[in-house]
């Protein structure tokens, strides 16, 4: 999933997926969002806080398929 | 524990600490299940070798048949906390990890002051 | 007290400052340039000290040693990379260092070489098997001052002060400035050597360092490493007093040694035989717990002395394994010193692919809480990040380009 790029259906890139981030509960991880663009990568390598307000992921739900380098998304996603 | 968690930041490639603080192996992998339209779900972590064989190209594959290519599945169940390393909720024993360690063990300590 | 133990541990520092890479580089350096180059000497003792503080301060804050930092940060494939070259020079250094002993030995007893090697074995592995850790850094530390004796020399010999203060100022006065590029990557090869680091972090790990002792980590690091400095600023001086106008380049350790029974004798002579012994000795220890230490950190083995070798099965095992291959690569009869100028280019090579994870590490604040590098802190680490990224690409390039200094 990581490395690959998110784009929507009618094809406007959203950026590269970074990381995914998921929720644990109940013995359980379950991946609630792809960590996109350039403040994941920046994240990734420590540089600066995260910031909960900054939208730097799309929810996993909107998710259509995936297929070869790319990740498609629905149209109408932002990042979140 | 419902915060979130990055996968790549916070679990990959951290230490596993058993339910005794014994170091126990890095997370190597995660095993996980579902896909678009469903729910994702990271169900176990996966350690050892074997692992390493898709982790790194050549490298990879060489590494992984000098360490003798066992893998370990550890299901997500047995994950305690999630700190700066992750925190199992058994012994490693139990869970079939440090395998490398208890095998050598017997060995080391055949030579008089292993326990110094 | 604490002052006390504090003072200890900076004469141990000093005594252990020094391996056969500054050995043979600063000796060769003044030999060939004389002064010059004392103004690399500088920036490569500030090199060591902003890069052993940072990895101490990682150590102690969020409890992770160089080759966690390494995993975590680069990802199992390129910290795999990292982690082979890593032990590849560790494996060359470590040669070197027990070859070094073994000539040492062979100085000191007039035995012959093959057997000294064997009984530098025999000694660092019962040594190491035996006596607990702060007792070896003791000995060897302390045994290792005797290298003071060369700041000793360095004045006797009278050189001209003048010229040795001119050599602070960075300039260059020679028809070979390729072989002037080269020994000033060696010099800062040899002063920023990362097997130190790798064994200062893991030692912090193990010794439970928090966020209290990094007062301790940054006095440590500047007051032992700085004046560890000043045993390599000795070392090019009297290099460059005895050898130059000679013409002569001290292939030997012999003729290290050498040098300072001419300004104070065979009292001299013995001091420094038996200083480099314990410095090259101690570095030795250094150098193969490293070993051991990166591959159980990376590997997520069980790892550390206080854990004992049946508690830490597979890390005993491979410093075991290493020491057996050093000493088999010694016994080929490598020569120890050409051994050490490649293992010190090698090593400035691969030393982005530890100072960097560790450098983004001691900024990330999820690790670091408030302890991440300060603005200072930063620009230092930057303006190394620099200087590292400039000796690893222009390493093996110059040592070609001047056959192992040799031109």
């Amino acid at each position: 999933m990581v490395g690959r790029m998110v784009e929507t259906e009618s094809g406007r890139r959203i950026g590269r997926c970074r990381d995914m981030r998921a929720i644990s509960g109940g013995g359980s991880l379950k991946v609630t969002q792809l960590v996109v663009g350039r403040r994941g990568r920046l994240e990734h390598f420590g540089i600066g806080t995260p910031r909960a307000q900054t939208p730097d992921a799309v929810p996993w739900e909107s998710v259509v398929r995936i297929e070869g380098s790319r990740i498609v998304v629905r149209d109408g996603t932002e990042l979140v | 524990m419902t915060d979130s968690v990055d996968l790549g930041l916070n679990v990959f490639d951290h230490q596993l600490l058993d339910s005794e603080g014994r170091r126990c192996g890095k997370v190597d992998d995660l095993a996980l299940e579902g896909g678009p339209g469903e729910e994702l779900e990271v169900v176990a972590i996966l350690c050892g070798p074997g692992v390493w064989r898709g982790r790194a190209g050549v490298l990879g594959r060489i590494a992984a048949w000098l360490g003798g290519g066992g893998r370990v599945r550890v299901p997500w169940s047995e994950v305690a906390e999630i700190r700066s390393h992750v925190k199992l909720g058994r012994r490693a024993e139990e869970l079939g990890l440090g395998r490398g360690d208890d095998r050598l063990r017997p060995y080391i300590e055949k030579i008089p002051g292993s326990d110094h | 007290m604490k002052i006390f133990q504090v003072a200890l541990g900076i004469l141990a520092a000093i005594g252990g400052f020094v391996d056969i890479g500054d050995l043979v580089f600063n000796v060769s350096a003044g030999a060939t340039f004389g002064y010059q180059l004392l103004w690399v000497i500088v920036i490569g003792v500030v090199g060591i000290i902003v890069y052993s503080e940072m990895c101490g301060r990682v150590a102690a804050v969020s409890g992770k040693a160089v080759f966690d930092a390494v995993r975590e940060r680069l990802g199992f494939k390129v910290g795999l990379v990292a982690l082979i070259s890593a032990q590849v020079v560790n494996l060359m250094t470590l040669t070197a260092e027990i070859g070094g002993v073994a000539i040492c030995l062979q100085l000191l007893s007039g035995l012959s070489y093959r057997w000294m090697i064997f009984v530098a074995g025999v000694v660092f592995a019962i040594v190491v098997w035996v006596t607990p850790f702060d007792w070896i850094e003791r000995v060897f530390g302390y045994g290792g001052l005797c290298m003071l004796v060369f700041a000793v020399a360095a004045v006797k010999l009278h050189p001209s002060w003048g010229a040795v203060a001119h050599g602070f100022v960075p300039h260059m006065n020679t028809q070979s400035p390729l072989l002037y590029a080269y020994f000033a990557v060696g010099l800062l090869g040899a002063a920023m050597t990362p097997y130190e680091v790798y064994f200062y972090s893991s030692g912090g790990v193990e010794e439970r360092w928090g966020p209290k002792d990094l007062g301790l980590n940054r006095v440590n690091a500047q007051i032992g490493y700085g004046l560890g400095g000043l045993l390599s600023f000795s070392l090019m001086i009297v290099g460059g007093a005895l050898f130059l106008d000679k013409g002569v380049q001290p292939e030997f350790l012999g003729s290290i040694a050498l040098g300072v029974e001419v300004p104070l004798g065979q009292i001299g002579l013995l001091l420094a035989l038996v200083g480099i012994l314990f410095a090259v000795g101690g570095a030795s220890i250094d150098t193969l717990f490293s070993g051991a230490y990166n591959l159980a950190q990376f590997l997520g083995w069980e790892w550390g002395r206080y854990r004992h070798p049946r508690g830490a099965p597979r890390f005993t095992a491979t410093w075991i394994v290493l020491l057996v291959l050093a000493l088999g690569a010694v016994m080929t009869g490598v020569d120890p010193v050409q051994l050490t100028e490649y293992a010190v280019i090698f090593s400035a090579v691969a030393l982005p692919l530890t100072y960097i994870p560790i450098f983004l590490v001691a900024n990330d604040r999820a690790y670091m809480r408030e302890y991440t590098n300060g603005r200072l802190g930063n620009v230092l680490g930057l303006v190394y990040l620099v200087v590292i990224m400039l000796i690893a690409l222009t390493a093996v390039p110059l040592m070609i380009l001047t056959n192992v200094g040799q031109n």
